[in-house]
């Protein structure tokens, strides 16, 4: 399994390697200068062209790349063109807030998707079936900014529970991780569902109703490992996709993480940010990935990686 | 069950993990705090590197210039007390202020003035606003009191120069020692000192109890800057008081702020006209006829109420009546029957296709949805392009050859708050694109004249003589559709005061209190 680990963790260069073209190319490929956004509205064509050669603009694009590219070896992702911060900082500053709540949107969800899947499975065709299932419909298709904005209104302006925006402490991470966490947590248990009841209909369940086995026993011993392999594949793309929301609801609750440092830096046209900000969730995508094929190991004993 | 138990823990870990990031600020104390969400967090805290109006809003508490501006943006002095200005506009001479010190103890004087903008003039230093103050070309310390600047060639805006935001004045020994990271440590004379700036999170001041002047001394302990990018999560927080100002509110949000007496409105008249600019140099708009019948064809007043909420008032001049040197010309009133008319004469009875760009928010979406219903009815036929804003700079800053614009939606606001900065680089030849902003590659020899005329004096009458004269050139040659001048609105809490938006939409901070 340690070997497995390593084999996969040294792909990933190549993949990482293959993503950092990519993102350059598409970069340089989208219209934009960087320098006359940075320089301003009412700048003239020479405060443009000294941004241009301090950025290093002015240079050829292999060249721009190579020398990003050999900076990035070293560790040192460059400077943004619009703040001149470092951004290996700017990442440090935002990467601990967006991680905080995308853990907890991703504890939230799980919690939430799969409790709620697995009893709307196990009561089929009860009120509790058909409401969770309806409820979940919802949640995936409200569209997150509208569902923070009502949150913060209902739960902060109106009840006064819990703050507006910001990050300071653990009432602050509420509204946005169940804003953020509600979406996956639909789609959670959805798939939960579907899969405890295929799982809940074959043999070896009845026969362990049958030795007389408790209810609980039979759902939570039994069924729900096996009901779990598509739900934890759902749970490794939702993680990668809550990093996309992530740019939503952190710019709706003025939370200072990577998606709101990635959508100002587009705006910008902030290479230096939006390459290292898009090389970082390649690489959390890319680690996620891996985590969920252990977990398929961890669920299933008859999985193994040699 | 143990796996199941195990992945429980794994989840229950990750929450407490998350939860361990957390820290809790200090609690609020028993000190006056006014929290502002504004729109932007700041991106350089250095006036001279600076060009966003979200950093000039927090920078301008901190660090005042030679020369300010009140709400009203009208010039005051600031740290200095009086000047005088040849009459050729190549030299300025300043009298400074005696016995004000920076933040940091730093005597302010003359050689501290000098050191300011022998940095910003030096290219080798690529500060953003270089080319605002590169004119300077000897600055002499004629006492610790008295500051002499000559210019390479007259310049009659210069006096407005200098009281631009970027004319901060910082303190020499705070740049000397921060060197690149200034911008993150500003130092200024002004009456709230820097303490700290999280990006994209808060930036904090405190109370100068040193400032140089009793009377414009903060009068709140402490002001924190909150960067809010969501229109609707800014009045949410001023609703629930978790901000005393927001900066702005959205036209669309403003009954809502009228309408809740825990809540007030502050708005300003701007120093902004918006426009559309015709490409003079494509047909139909090489027509002056057709340029006629356009303003003509729209009724701008029904747009202010749909759209500005009643906020703003017709141009009737390329300047707003806010700019130094605006003289009111003329407006083109709503008259179909007559656009028509103009059309027919020239050749377009059956109207004719054109592009109208603009930048992808809301607001401008609607104005230009409004103005493509309007030109229908007169049989002109609009297609609309709404780009982001990354986008659209690069469209219009192409070369004419290059350049697809025929119709583009903008507005403008001169930062000097001077006629020159409001005509030039919008309407002359010099700053087509990619040079500037004549978007509409908008030529005219008389009143290139004037405009250069306008800088060789620094005799204020005959300056604003010939800006008149220069706006009434502008307004009868159309080479936009002239639209209107809009108010800028910010929102406070009912018990706050002191605290607006400026006319150039840079938040005036500086006077806030409690009622």
């Amino acid at each position: 399994m340690t070997r497995y680990i390593i084999r996969r963790l040294l792909y990933m260069t190549p993949i990482l390697f293959g993503v950092s073209i990519v993102i350059f190319l598409i970069l340089h490929l989208v219209p934009g200068d960087p320098a006359r956004l940075v320089a301003g509205p009412d700048a003239t064509l020479e405060d443009v062209k000294i941004i241009r050669s301090s950025l290093g603009l002015d240079r050829p694009l292999p060249v721009q790349y190579l020398s990003w590219l050999g900076n990035l070896l070293r560790g040192d992702l460059g400077r943004s063109a619009r703040t001149h911060r470092s951004v290996t900082h700017e990442l440090q500053l935002t990467v601990p807030a967006t991680a905080e709540l995308t853990l907890s949107a991703i504890a939230i969800a799980v919690l939430l998707g799969a409790g709620a899947g697995t009893i709307a499975a196990v009561r089929r065709n009860s009120v509790f079936d058909y409401t969770s299932m309806m409820v979940a419909l919802l949640g995936v298709c409200t569209p997150s900014f509208w569902l923070g904005l009502m949150l913060m209104l209902v739960f902060a302006v109106k009840l006064d529970l819990l703050p507006t925006t910001g990050r300071d402490g653990l009432d602050h991470l509420v509204l946005p991780a169940v804003t953020l966490g509600v979406g996956a947590a639909a789609i959670i248990a959805r798939v939960t569902r579907s899969s405890m009841l295929e799982v809940l209909g074959t043999d070896y369940i009845r026969t362990a109703h049958a030795k007389g086995l408790s209810a609980q026993a039979v759902v939570l011993r039994h069924a729900v490992k096996n009901a779990f392999i598509p739900v934890i594949t759902v749970i490794g793309l939702e993680f990668g996709y809550l990093l996309a929301g992530a740019v939503v609801t952190e710019t709706v609750f003025a939370y200072p993480g990577v998606g709101w440092l990635l959508v100002e830096a587009i705006g910008f046209r902030d290479y230096p940010v939006i390459q290292g900000a898009l090389l970082l969730f390649a690489l959390q995508f890319a680690l996620v990935n891996l985590v969920v094929d252990v977990l398929y190991a961890f669920f299933d004993p008859r999985i193994s990686y040699g | 069950m143990k796996r199941l138990k195990l992945l429980g823990i794994l989840l229950l870990g990750s929450f407490l993990v998350a939860v361990g990031f957390s820290s809790r600020g200090l609690a609020a104390q028993a000190e006056k705090v006014i929290t502002i969400a504004q729109y932007a967090d700041a991106i350089s805290l250095d006036p001279q590197d600076t060009n966003d109006n979200a950093s000039y809003s927090i920078e301008k508490p901190m660090i005042e210039g030679l020369i300010g501006f009140n709400e009203r943006m009208e010039q005051i002095p600031q740290l200095a007390e009086k000047w005088d200005a040849s009459p050729d506009a190549r030299v300025y001479t300043f009298y400074l202020r005696k016995g004000v010190k920076f933040h940091d103890g730093t005597p302010f004087n003359a050689a501290a003035v000098k050191s300011n903008f022998d940095r910003v003039r030096n290219p080798d230093n690529k500060l953003k606003r270089y080319t605002l103050y590169k004119i300077i070309s000897q600055i002499d310390v004629i006492n610790d009191s008295t500051v002499r600047f000559t210019l390479s060639e007259p310049f009659g805006a210069m006096i407005a120069t200098f009281a631009h935001p970027a004319g901060g004045i910082s303190s020499p020994a705070a740049v000397e020692k921060y060197g690149k990271d200034y911008g993150k440590n500003p130092v200024g004379t002004g009456p709230y000192k820097f303490v700290e700036w999280v990006p994209n999170d808060h930036i904090t001041m405190v109370k100068n109890p040193d400032y140089w002047d009793k009377n414009t001394a903060a009068k709140v302990d402490k002001i924190i800057v909150k960067p809010v990018p969501e229109d609707g999560t800014r009045i949410a927080m001023l609703q629930k008081g978790d901000a005393q100002f927001i900066n702005p509110v959205p036209y669309i949000q403003a009954e809502v702020v009228k309408g809740d007496r825990n809540l007030s409105l502050a708005s300003t008249e701007a120093v902004y006209t918006w426009w559309v600019a015709l490409n003079v140099h494509k047909k139909p708009f090489n027509d002056l006829r057709v340029r006629q019948a356009m303003n003509y064809a729209i009724n701008k007043e029904a747009i202010i109420k749909a759209v500005l909420r009643g906020q703003g008032k017709l141009a009737d001049s390329p300047l707003a009546p806010r700019v130094w040197g605006y003289t009111p010309v003329k407006t083109y009133p709503y008259d179909p029957a007559k656009a028509k008319a103009l059309l027919a004469e020239a050749g377009y009875a059956n109207g004719f296709k054109a592009l109208l760009r603009g930048v992808a928010q809301t607001d401008a979406k609607e104005i230009m949805v409004a103005i493509q219903g309007q030109l229908k009815q007169v049989g002109v036929d609009v297609e609309i392009l709404s780009l982001p804003s990354a986008t659209l700079t690069a469209e219009r800053f192409q070369p004419l050859a290059e350049n697809n614009g025929e119709m583009d939606f903008a507005g403008w606001s001169p930062s000097t708050g001077d006629a020159d900065w409001g005509i030039r680089p919008l309407l002359t030849k010099d700053n087509w694109p990619p040079s500037n902003f004549t978007i509409g590659f908008y030529t005219n020899p008389k009143l290139e004249e004037l405009v250069k005329a306008a800088l060789q004096t620094s005799d204020g009458a005959k300056r604003k003589a010939a800006y008149a004269e220069a706006q009434r050139i502008i307004m009868d040659d159309c080479p936009w559709i002239f639209l209107w001048v809009n108010n800028l609105l910010g929102g406070t809490r009912a018990n706050v005061g002191g605290i607006s938006l400026q006319p150039d939409a840079i938040g005036f901070y500086r006077s806030v209190y409690y009622k």
